[in-house]
């Protein structure tokens, strides 16, 4: 393999590195510019995405200032750790047709919500988070630490304050039982965004003593396979850091009109808190008073809320 | 001159090279097909369904995306390593005890903190230059676990369970320690491949040699490979001697950005090809056909193991693939694959192989295995549930 050929390969390499590389980076700053970078990246990661764009940019640059050097026959920077390109012409074709898919899928399809087809492949959770264990009976849950609760009765005439009795709770659930006791005083309950999931949780944890509340709750319309007639799901994805680990999490509506909203539409329900059954477990229903159709959240998807029980 | 030999050999290396890849697209394509449940008849009367796509793009850009910031971070620690930092330093601090040496090993990866793709060619130079073979080898399992940035990571992606982060270190930490503790009393002969770099590049092999040389003190001329000395004006690993601060510090930074952008790409096609795997089986598999594997008691962790294994992705970023799973998975089984893969996967086999001996591979393959398996099952009745 004489010089120049070497040179020539080494060339193409570098120019298609660095064009891999501007194009990463360009497609973060058109994603953050278009506004939908947080349709992929929790708002917490972001930061650190746009930063990555900074380092793929330099190193584009970099790739492309050693891609001169290499046409003027200057060998730069010469790096001899195994890293040498394959001369394999359909590994080279694989590997970087394997960079170029992502970037490729990245400016042709439009950017999407996620929705119904993925909100049926990670299933959907009809009660909140589900890693906070839900007590059996609350006369089972072990002695709170919380000043308040002496004795772990349901019992409504408990000494102190009757709330404490109606919402016991563990260390787990503390800030739960809190919110729980401010939100059960309230005409109307609203599932806000900043605390989707955790509402959610807390009217789950406690359901029996919502039965009868008004809620109001907004999201897309969902129903799978199991999903009865009548019913459908009003729900919300909620991100932790990106897609990959975004769970949907939603509430079941009963509503006469319910085969007038079609599945992925947006809309606000307002309606009366009861119990059913879903499969082999009890679930929280809405009996639908008022449903709006309403346009996709500027921020349609959910994140934990980290001040949550901070306050 | 075309003649029916010539033309033999041409169809017979066309196939040699072209069949097995196309082999294990089919394979993969089979196995999606028992995955989504789709039979023969079902695939002829397909049409593009462009939610799933849509689905699909979501799920493999978001996974790409969320993982550059950690990626480029392991690769700049890396190659600041790689030049700032020399081997001799390394190797009058490496302690020469048993128990120190293993506790060296795995907590080096808190000061270094390297992608597992970085690490090994670093460790072959290492114990080239004279550290203990089972500490290397110590660090290389360690490396990629015990590190701020993967521990930040693992926090980060499992926000609500910081038992997760805690148990994977301290699961790791045991894993390698007792691994360490066994190499250091059982392998008794240098674990290294004896012939040159077992990559296939050209300078590798130059660079083998040179570093074999340099261990007998034989003065050396760099073999006319294109070795053009006058672009060696910076550090270079294994030419320390003759270059230590010949180079200024602006053809250090080139040199840290070209070893960069090349670990970028080196590792970038496994964390793409990983995300493209995790997408299509997100979008593909459905929750009910995990959960069934996912409830098993142990069936689950080989399970997370096997696809940790397969999937070797970057340390970095495989707790966000790991916190997916959380839903149809438990603890346990996530803990194993988040300990197994960063420590023994495809990419690192591979990896592995043309570094050491098959036997010590193997070895190190198997005890990983166990000691995981039985560590996570242990881990997870004792402090996750």
């Amino acid at each position: 393999m004489n010089r120049a050929t070497v040179d020539r390969r080494l060339l193409a390499h570098q120019l298609l590195r660095a064009a891999i590389l501007a194009g990463f980076a360009f497609l973060i700053v058109q994603l953050d510019r278009s506004g939908n970078l947080t349709l992929y990246i929790a708002p917490r990661m972001s930061i650190y995405v746009k930063l990555s764009a900074l380092g793929l940019y330099a190193t584009a640059v970099y790739q492309l200032y050693a891609a001169l050097q290499t046409w003027i026959g200057r060998r730069a920077a010469d790096c001899d750790c195994d890293h040498a390109p394959s001369p394999s012409l359909f590994k080279n074709v694989l590997i970087y047709g394997l960079f170029l898919l992502p970037l490729l899928l990245g400016f042709l399809l439009p950017d999407t919500l996620m929705g119904s087809t993925l909100a049926a492949k990670k299933g959907m959770s009809l009660g909140g988070s589900e890693s906070i264990s839900r007590q059996a009976p609350p006369r089972q849950t072990p002695a709170a630490p919380t000043p308040a609760a002496e004795q772990p009765s349901t019992e409504p005439a408990a000494p102190l304050d009757p709330l404490d009795a109606m919402f016991p709770a563990d260390i787990y659930t503390e800030s739960y039982a809190r919110h729980a006791k401010k939100l059960y005083g309230q005409e109307l309950i609203e599932v806000p965004e900043k605390q989707f999931i955790e509402t959610l949780t807390t009217l789950d944890l406690y359901r029996q003593h919502y039965v009868g509340k008004t809620i109001r709750i907004s999201g897309f319309v969902y129903r799978d396979g199991a999903t009865p007639e009548g019913q459908f799901v009003v729900s919300r994805f909620a991100m932790n850091c990106c897609s990959a680990d975004s769970m949907p999490y939603g509430l079941m509506i009963l509503s006469d009109e319910a085969a007038k909203y079609a599945n992925d539409s947006w809309l606000e329900v307002t309606g009366t808190l009861g119990l059913s059954q879903h499969g082999d477990q009890e679930i929280m229903i809405l009996q639908a008073i008022d449903a709006v159709p309403i346009e996709p959240s500027d921020t349609p998807y959910v994140y934990p809320d980290y001040d949550f029980g901070l306050d | 001159m075309f003649t029916r030999k010539r033309g033999g050999i041409i169809v017979t290396t066309l196939l040699l090279r072209i069949l097995p890849p196309l082999l294990t697209l089919g394979c993969l394509g089979l196995a999606a097909m028992v995955f989504t449940g789709t039979s023969f008849s079902e695939l002829t009367a397909w049409q593009p369904d462009t939610s799933h796509l849509q689905a699909f793009k979501i799920m493999f850009i978001s996974l790409i995306l969320e993982a550059f910031p950690f990626i480029l971070l392991g690769v700049l620690f890396s190659s600041l390593l790689q030049v700032f930092v020399s081997d001799e330093m390394i190797r009058r601090l490496t302690p020469r005890h048993a128990i120190g040496g293993v506790l060296f090993g795995s907590l080096l990866g808190i000061l270094f903190p390297l992608c597992e793709c970085g690490m090994i060619p670093v460790v072959r130079r290492l114990i080239r230059k004279g550290m203990p073979a089972y500490i290397g080898i110590v660090f290389i399992l360690a490396g990629p676990i015990l590190n701020p940035i993967v521990y930040t990571a693992t926090f980060t992606a499992f926000r609500s369970r910081p038992e997760i982060a805690y148990t994977r270190m301290g699961l790791a930490f045991v894993v390698t320690v007792t691994i360490g503790l066994l190499l250091y009393r059982f392998m008794k002969t240098s674990p290294l491949r004896e012939s040159s770099s077992g990559g296939s590049s050209v300078p590798g092999a130059a660079l083998a040699m040179h570093a074999g040389h340099h261990a007998q003190g034989h003065a050396h001329d760099h073999h006319g490979q294109g070795h053009d000395h006058h672009g060696h004006d910076h550090d270079h690993h294994g030419h320390h001697h003759g270059h230590d601060g010949a180079g200024g510090s602006r053809s250090r930074l080139s040199s840290t950005l070209s070893h960069a952008s090349d670990e970028f790409f080196e590792m970038g096609k496994y964390l793409i090809f990983g995300a493209l795997l995790t997408a299509l089986i997100q979008t593909g598999l459905s929750r009910e056909a995990l959960t069934g594997i996912g409830e098993h008691p142990w069936f689950a962790h080989i399970f997370m193991m096997g696809f940790a294994f397969i999937l070797s992705i970057c340390s970095t970023s495989d707790a966000f693939v790991a916190a997916s799973f959380a839903g149809s998975f438990g603890g346990g089984s996530l803990l194993a694959f988040l300990v197994f893969g960063p420590m023994i996967d495809l990419k690192n086999t591979l990896m592995l192989l043309s570094v050491f001996k098959t036997k010590v591979v193997l070895w190190l393959i198997a005890l990983t295995f166990v000691l995981v398996l039985a560590g996570s099952i242990l881990t997870e009745r004792l402090f996750l549930n």
